[in-house]
């Protein structure tokens, strides 16, 4: 018998080995009570409900979702570009600071952005009530962190050789830095803009699910009143603005030839700023702390949750990552791999679309029709939904790729799958596996949704600990998530270091 | 006028425990035209690297009108400049940009913005582009679209438009064919001067092409990090050239 040889492309099918315990658990959680409610979501799909009422207040609740959308974004991104900067080792070579800062620095993004935005509007909740502003804040924060931290991978890739070039000029230090990051800056707009928007549009929506207002409130009021055909019309018209956007923002060409874009580019950064930092502080001394009463309270010891129960909800978080992170590598080129024709693409890029539209929590509860909350259920929705983003990535270099080698070994006579298999995927197989190491980072953050939502690990925890205000469990657990996404983070690097 | 610019005392650089420079004494006067030789991988580069501050030396001391370069001002080292081996110069940005980029030390900070958003005047970089026969269809070029040649020229420019007293070119002639040589060499030597036949622009070139020789008026022979001669370039004979290589 042939050994199974290691290589890229049978790695990244490797993962879907998960699918067996994964499986199992899954049908001895079977229950058919909910069967035809599901049925019926399905169906209603297809038959939203559309009339005048529904369509303004669908269009009013986009708006809110759109609005606490776009501002996250643009604040997020200009931060995450200036902490980007304050991150990078080109910043810290120029102007001599010592490298002590450049860690530091590193470290506390790190922090922030191990705690998903979901996390930190729980929190925000919790401490300042609801309110339309703790939408952008939660999400901000992370954000700000996560988009710096993409600002600074690019700023990486600056010439060390072009620094000394411009060094030896001698120019004013913030001439030289301006005059090195400006094309990795703008190029990381251009390349990664958009994607920040689709994201923090869903997150907005995700934070609406718990309150915050919005499309996802929406949302989720209907699945609760088991509205299917509302809360299809709120989906759809949330695909419509996903995809609304994106074609708007590909209109804009970031053509920094012109002029007046430049400018009008320029004011929007420095009026941005400024309004943030006034809103902040106004947020900050304009609120009253509902719940929070003390900082001592953090360290009021009242916890009755014992330290096996801790250690079995953190190894419950870890299983939850490694099983979705499996589903989302494998099952994209496998289902590609496997369905290879022009029909099959095209309904699996719908099936992938609808993976990304429909929120996390929302795929959970669908599924909760007819499996028991379980870990692998949260783990299969994890994974779908995030399989829903890699295969985009994976059909869209698929689609960009040389297919000579393709069309060759088809000429041999060689079967389609093989040949998709050896002269496509072969090629794309360790960019894939970067990317999934990227992902699976997210994955782990993620995992309080679904935690939180179904009952397992962590992001449950917190939420049975916030609503009893044990503070000092709420620390412990964000503590104990924080670690895990950073030795996530770091692990992950190695490896897209190595496949890079 | 033979006032001493740039010193090299007793310098040497280890890289990895590879001797790179070994014990290496040089003075460049005001004026003086030079040219280095030595064969590829003998250490030009990275004693031009030493002169111009972007590499210290693992032992002895270079002094820039007699000071250590931690005790100049910035308006002081603007007095060197480089032509890079490898260019160095911003791949993503056009031609005209790149040698904007040599004025950056006397202009402020607005003049980076204005440059990067392409609104700054240009003038003085196309006087200076075309002086390098680099003419107006690649003004606004990016730098990757440019051949070999071009992107030479335009380093070369982005040199000369620094006006500094003191040129260090590490074989600018490469990629150039024999009349731009010509005229790269005049520009670089600023021969252009025949009235008072002398310049006060010190220079110093390595490079690899003999019959270019006439020009400068004092030869260095570097070996292996070590310099073996230093002399009048009326001087040199095939003794010391079999010596370096
Ligand atoms: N960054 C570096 N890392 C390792 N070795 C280096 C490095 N830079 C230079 N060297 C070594 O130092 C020695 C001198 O290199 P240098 O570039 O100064 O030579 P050169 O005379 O300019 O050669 P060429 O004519 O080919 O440009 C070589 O042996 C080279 O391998
Ligand atoms: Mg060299």
């Amino acid at each position: 018998m042939n050994k199974l040889k290691l290589n890229y492309t049978s790695l990244s099918f490797l993962p879907i080995l998960v699918c067996i315990p994964l499986g199992y658990q899954l049908i001895t959680n079977i229950h058919f009570g909910g069967f035809k409610l599901f049925q019926e979501f399905l169906i209603s799909a297809f038959n939203p409900k559309i009339d005048n009422e529904i369509i303004i207040t669908a269009i009013n609740r986009l708006n809110q979702t759109f609005l606490i959308g776009f501002f996250s974004w643009l604040v997020s991104i200009i931060f995450g570009a200036i902490f980007g900067i304050l991150s990078s080792n080109i910043f810290y070579k120029i102007f001599n600071i010592p490298k002590f800062f450049y860690s530091m620095i590193r470290f506390f993004l790190t922090i922030i952005r191990s705690i998903h935005e979901v996390v930190w509007g729980i929190l925000l909740m919790q401490i300042y009530g609801i309110n339309f502003s703790i939408g952008i804040i939660a999400i901000c924060i992370p954000y700000i962190a996560v988009n710096s931290k993409v600002f600074a991978e690019q700023l990486e890739t600056i010439n060390y050789k072009s620094f000394e070039s411009i060094n030896q000029i001698n120019a004013h230090k913030f001439s030289s830095l301006l005059t090195l990051i400006w094309n990795p800056i703008i190029n990381t707009f251009k390349n990664f803009g958009l994607y920040r928007l689709e994201c923090s549009i869903r997150s907005t929506v995700i934070l609406g699910l718990f309150g915050i207002g919005g499309i996802g409130t929406s949302i989720f009021l209907s699945f609760q009143t088991l509205n299917f055909r509302e809360l299809w019309t709120y989906l759809w018209s949330l695909a419509i603005l996903i995809i609304l956007s994106g074609v708007i923002y590909k209109k804009i060409k970031f053509n920094n030839t012109n002029k007046i874009l430049s400018i009008f580019f320029i004011v929007v950064f420095f009026i941005t700023i400024l309004f943030s930092f006034f809103y902040f502080l106004f947020f900050i001394f304009n609120n009253n702390f509902e719940n929070f009463n003390s900082v001592s309270s953090l360290f009021k010891s009242s916890s009755n949750f014992g330290l096996f129960d801790f250690l079995k909800l953190i190894f419950d978080t870890i299983i939850l990552s490694l099983l979705s992170t499996g589903i989302a590598i494998s099952l994209p080129p496998l289902v590609i791999g496997i369905f290879n024709n022009n029909t099959s693409k095209i309904f699996i890029k719908i099936f992938a679309f609808l993976l990304r539209l429909i929120p996390i929590p929302v795929i959970l509860l669908t599924l909760l029709t007819f499996n028991n909350p379980s870990l692998s259920l949260a783990a299969l929705t994890l994974g779908l939904h995030n399989a829903g983003i890699t295969s985009k990535l994976l059909f869209t270099n698929l689609d960009s790729q040389d297919k000579r080698n393709y069309i060759a070994m088809r000429s041999l006579g060689i079967s389609k799958n093989t040949s998709w298999l050896l002269g496509l995927f072969s090629q794309q197989a360790k960019s894939y596996l970067a990317y999934c190491a990227y992902r699976s980072d997210i994955i782990i953050r993620e995992t309080a949704i679904v935690g939180v939502i179904g009952g397992v690990g962590l992001g449950w925890q917190l939420q049975e600990s916030l609503s009893s205000f044990a503070w000092q469990e709420v620390t412990i657990v964000l503590i104990a998530y924080s670690s895990i996404a950073i030795v996530g983070e770091l692990i992950n690097g190695k490896i897209k270091n190595s496949l890079t | 006028m033979n006032n001493t610019l740039l010193e090299l005392k007793n310098i040497s650089y280890n890289y990895k425990n590879n001797l790179i420079l070994n014990k290496v004494n040089l003075k460049i006067n005001s004026g003086d035209k030079i040219a280095l030789l030595g064969k590829s991988g003998s250490g030009k580069t990275t004693l031009i690297s030493v002169l111009n501050g972007t590499i210290k030396p693992t032992q002895g001391e270079v002094k820039l009108f007699n000071k250590s370069f931690e005790q100049l001002d910035r308006k002081q080292k603007r007095k060197i400049t480089t032509i890079w081996q490898d260019l160095r110069l911003i791949e993503d940005l056009s031609a005209e940009q790149n040698v904007n980029c040599g004025l950056l030390a006397e202009n402020n900070f607005y003049f980076a913005f204005k440059n990067l958003l392409n609104i700054s005047s240009f003038k003085k970089a196309h006087k200076y582009m075309q002086l390098c026969r680099l003419d107006n269809s690649i003004y606004n070029k990016k730098i990757r679209s440019l051949s070999g040649g071009q992107k030479q020229r335009v380093a070369i420019a982005r040199s000369l438009i620094q006006g500094s007293n003191i040129l260090l070119a590490d074989e600018p002639f490469n990629n150039l064919d024999p009349k731009l040589i010509t005229t790269i060499k005049n520009l670089l030597l600023e021969n252009v001067d025949q009235n008072t036949k002398k310049s006060s622009k010190t220079t110093l070139v390595a490079l690899h092409r003999l019959d270019l020789l006439n020009d400068f008026d004092k030869v260095i022979g570097i070996r292996s990090g070590k310099i073996f001669f230093n002399i009048k370039r009326t001087n040199l004979n095939k003794l010391h050239l079999d010596k370096i290589y």
